[in-house]
Parts: structure tokens; C-alpha cells; sequence
């Protein structure tokens, strides 16, 4: 097994082998056990997708990753840190690699379209407003967006507004982005859009792709890799052919409600 | 309760503390100080110059109410150069503010924090303290000390025009009894209050706002909370700080 701790850059990992791993984590809030112990890495240049029921922790991990929480026990390693033990600086500097599409946007209200993506450029670079406007532009035209820089978020549609958010989340070009919930509360057309467009990003860019997911033919649209939690713990880990063989029964039953696949005998649905 | 009520005022000190050393290590975004001193100041001044043409008339007909028993109703610049100037106009124009930019300012983050907003800032590798509230902070700063200076302005030219006009002091001697009695002193600690008044503003409404609870409830209680903490907190330093200057 490769070494987690050896710190390097992003870069010097070979394709396919662990970026994020996951390690004995246990996440609890009060009494209620969320993570009860998971171990599970994501490869670099490959998509990842978590699968799971709602509540199992699926947007922990993600949050796990960018140090918004922090495990009461394991390590959340991000190329060779330790995020619940990485200093401010570390933390900081982890952040700027990776990029987020949040399950609503996550879009400040009080700016325009164009000001959102903007925004992490204008803290972190000294690009020129010129500079800034044209990258905005490219950003939305990735997703399918052109010309919408001088709209309000509050104009926006659903799909819309999780276009802008990854517009927002790719315009830093990050090693890694994550997407919370890129299906929830569209239209089946529209996740369909949402669909192609994260997999015309990972042919274009080639980073890797962290998503979580309730919705299983989105699963298998994009995803190199699969990992399903139950329970507080991983029942599923592997490509999307061995997920499809695999009989472990909670799985199956999960697959089964949206992709006509028989549970197995004795697996109440 | 003593043991929760001392570790929230413990979260709110280290909270407050967090908002500077992050604004001293990551800078604080001047774009957002303008945007915020603009919400601030100008957008506060219809609501304070009504309160304070109407506490300034109000303190000019007590005033010569009381010292008219005594046969000394001209005395009433007195009463509004040592009430007004000194106590009523710094707690009036950091109760409104209070009232209306606080609120603002808690409800705004307990929004975002409902949203992912203040998730989002935070992994983009900003840090939400530097970016959201020390803007705030510095804001109500700068802009608070004005706006009781105005509020002060405002109270003086009304309570002299219903002495004049309405109760018939003589404009010579309300202005003698106030210029006599009214120091430099007493505007340098009227504006020196509202300076604590302004970080006590931005850091209570700051910090509800930011630890709120996700939701419509999760607002609803942050303003709730914040306003009433800023208002009790507000009455006791202007206590201390007028035990501190004038005791």
C-alpha cells in the first residue's frame, strides 16, 4: 500500500493511484453515529462517485475532505496531508486544489453571475478585471452558459444555477472537483444535461472528480469508480461492472428501484 | 446555565478575536468595507434623523419642564448639552443601528450559512471571518462615530427649535447654557463610545448570524438573539464607559 503520509504534490501521483483516502474515519453529531469507521480512497484523474440512502453521510465526506469537518476518529489524507491535523496554511493550500459544485449552488445572492465565478479569482490572483472577464467567460461557456455574466443567481433555474457553481468551482483549474448531489431536485432531462456536461469535464480536463449521488443512472453515467454507504459504513467499493455484479443484498436492493435489476431472494424491497 | 451562559460568552470572545487575527493575516477586502459603510451610514440616516428630531424636541419640552419648577426653564441647553450630547444620542444612534444594520448583517450570514454560502467561502480558501464580518467590523467603526455626531447635530437644532419656537427660551441663553456647559470633552467620549458601540455591533450580530442553525428557524433565531444581546450589552458598556469618562 502506498504511503499516505509522504506529502508531494499533486502531480507526482500516477494516475489511478490513491489522491484521497479515507482511513478508519468515524463521524458522529451528539449521539447519532454517521461514519462508523470507513476506509475508501478516490484515484487521481478518475471519477469517484458515492452512492448511498439520505442520511448515511454521503455530504460528510465531502465535507471530511475540505476540512469543513473534522473526524473524531481516522485520517481524511488529500495527496500525502492529513486534513484534520493539516495547519491553517496546509488547510488553506489544499483548498485552493479543489473545487466544489454545491447540491443548491451555493451562489451569493447579492452578486451578479459574472461576479460569483469571479470571485475566488479576484482573492486569490492579481489577474487584471480584463483578464478576470475573459476567463469568467470561458468558464461559462464550459458549461453551456455563454453570456450570462450580468444575470442575478435569483434568475436563474435549478440546473442553472448548478452550471454556475461549477463554473465557479472550475475557473481556479483545481486537481479535484467535487459535486454535491449534481442530480437533486431536476428534471430527468436536465440531469441528463448535468450528466454529460460532468463527463465532457472529466474528458476536457482530466482531474478527479469526487461526486455524491442518490441517483443511480447518473452513477453509471459517470463513474469510474463506485463506493456505497450504508449504515455509517462502506458496503460497495469497486468499478461500475463489479458494483453491477456484486450481491451484496443492500445494494442490490438500491440498484433494483431504478434499474430493473431483480433483488435477490429473501431481500425485502 | 451559568456554566453555558460563561462558555457562549467564551465562543463569542474567541470568535471575535478569530474575526481580527484572520483580518490581520488575510487582509480584509475593501471593496466589502465600502459596501458595507455604505449600508451602514447612508441607509441608516432617514430612521436616525426622524429619531433624532423627535428625541431632541422631546428632551427640550422635559428639560424645561423640570427646571421650569425651579424657575430656571432657560436652563434647558444645559439639560440637552448633558443628556442629550453626552448619553441620549450615542445609545440612540447605536440602538438604531443596532436595530436596523445588525439585524441586517445577522440575518444576511444566517442566510448564507443556510445556503452553503459561508461553506463555499471557506472552500475556496477564503476565510469567511476576513471576508464576511471584519468588512463589518470595520464598517460600523468607522461609520457609527459619524452617525452620532449627525444624531447629536439633529437633537441640538431641534430641541433649540421647540425651546424657541414652542416654549419660548430665549435663543441667546439656551445657546450660553449650551455652549457653556458642552465641552470638546464630551464630544470626544460620545464618539469614543460609539466606537465600542460599533465593534459590539458587528462582532454580537457577526457572531449569531455565523453559528446560526441551518433553516428558516435557524434565522429567525439569530436575528432574534443578536438584537436583543446587542441592545442588553449596548446599555451596560454605555455604563461602564460613562462610569470610565465621567466617574
Amino acid at each position: 500500500m502506498a504511503d499516505l503520509s509522504a506529502a508531494r504534490p499533486i502531480d507526482a501521483i500516477p494516475d489511478g493511484e490513491p489522491l484521497i483516502s479515507f482511513r478508519d474515519v468515524k463521524k458522529s453529531f451528539g449521539d447519532k453515529h454517521i461514519l462508523k469507521g470507513i476506509s475508501l480512497d478516490f484515484p487521481r484523474g478518475r471519477t469517484t462517485v458515492v452512492i448511498g440512502p439520505s442520511g448515511t453521510g454521503k455530504s460528510v465526506c465531502m465535507k471530511l475532505i475540505v476540512g469543513l469537518l473534522i473526524p473524531e476518529e481516522g485520517d481524511v489524507w488529500v495527496a500525502g496531508t492529513n486534513v484534520p491535523d493539516a495547519p491553517e496554511r496546509d488547510l488553506m493550500r489544499i483548498r485552493k486544489r479543489i473545487g466544489m459544485m454545491f447540491q443548491d449552488g451555493a451562489l451569493f445572492d447579492s452578486m451578479t453571475v459574472g461576479d460569483n465565478i469571479a470571485f475566488p479569482l479576484r482573492r486569490h490572483t492579481k489577474l487584471s478585471p480584463g483578464e478576470i472577464a475573459d476567463k469568467v467567460a470561458e468558464s461559462l461557456e464550459q458549461v453551456g452558459l455563454p453570456g450570462i455574466e450580468d444575470r442575478a443567481p435569483s434568475a436563474l433555474s435549478g440546473g442553472m444555477r448548478k452550471r454556475v457553481s461549477l463554473a465557479r468551482a472550475i475557473i481556479t483549474e483545481p486537481d479535484i472537483v467535487m459535486f454535491d448531489e449534481p442530480n437533486s431536485g431536476l428534471d430527468p432531462l436536465t440531469s441528463d444535461e448535468i450528466d454529460g456536461l460532468i463527463s465532457r469535464m472529466k474528458e476536457e480536463l482530466g482531474i478527479t472528480f469526487v461526486v455524491i449521488s442518490h441517483d443511480i443512472v447518473g452513477t453509471f453515467a459517470v463513474a469510474d469508480k463506485i463506493a456505497m454507504l450504508y449504515n455509517g459504513r462502506l458496503v460497495a467499493d469497486g468499478t461500475p461492472d463489479e458494483i453491477l455484479r456484486s450481491d451484496e443484498p443492500v445494494l442490490r436492493r438500491f440498484l433494483a428501484r431504478n434499474m430493473d435489476l431483480p433483488p435477490l431472494p429473501g431481500v425485502s424491497s | 446555565m451559568i456554566v453555558d451562559g460563561i462558555s457562549k460568552v467564551g465562543a463569542y470572545a474567541l470568535f471575535a478575536s478569530d474575526c481580527v487575527r484572520s483580518a490581520v493575516t488575510h487582509g480584509v477586502p475593501w471593496d466589502r468595507v465600502m459596501d458595507e459603510s455604505y449600508k451602514v451610514g447612508i441607509r441608516s440616516f432617514p430612521v436616525l434623523f426622524t429619531m433624532a428630531l423627535f428625541v431632541g424636541s422631546n428632551l427640550a419640552i422635559q428639560g424645561y419642564a423640570a427646571f421650569s419648577t425651579l424657575g430656571a426653564g432657560n436652563l434647558v441647553g444645559m439639560f440637552v448639552a448633558l443628556a442629550g450630547v453626552r448619553e441620549v444620542c450615542p445609545l440612540l444612534a447605536a440602538t438604531m443601528v443596532a436595530a436596523k444594520a445588525g439585524t441586517e448583517m445577522a440575518a444576511q450570514l444566517a442566510v448564507m450559512r443556510t445556503k452553503e454560502q459561508i461553506d463555499a467561502i471557506e472552500v475556496m480558501a477564503i476565510d469567511p471571518r476576513s471576508e464576511l464580518v471584519a468588512p463589518s467590523i470595520l464598517a460600523v467603526m468607522l461609520t457609527l462615530p459619524a452617525l452620532t455626531v449627525f444624531t447629536i447635530f439633529v437633537s441640538l437644532v431641534a430641541s433649540l427649535a421647540v425651546a424657541v419656537l414652542q416654549l419660548g427660551v430665549d435663543t441667546g441663553e439656551y445657546l450660553s447654557f449650551l455652549v457653556g456647559y458642552l465641552t470638546a470633552y464630551d464630544l470626544f467620549a460620545a464618539t469614543l463610545k460609539s466606537v465600542f458601540f460599533g465593534v459590539i455591533i458587528a462582532t454580537v450580530s457577526g457572531y449569531f448570524g455565523f453559528f446560526s442553525e441551518r433553516g428558516a428557524r435557524g434565522v429567525g433565531q439569530a436575528t432574534n438573539r443578536a438584537v436583543v444581546t446587542m441592545c442588553i450589552v449596548i446599555i451596560t458598556l454605555n455604563f461602564a464607559l460613562t462610569s470610565i469618562l465621567y466617574g
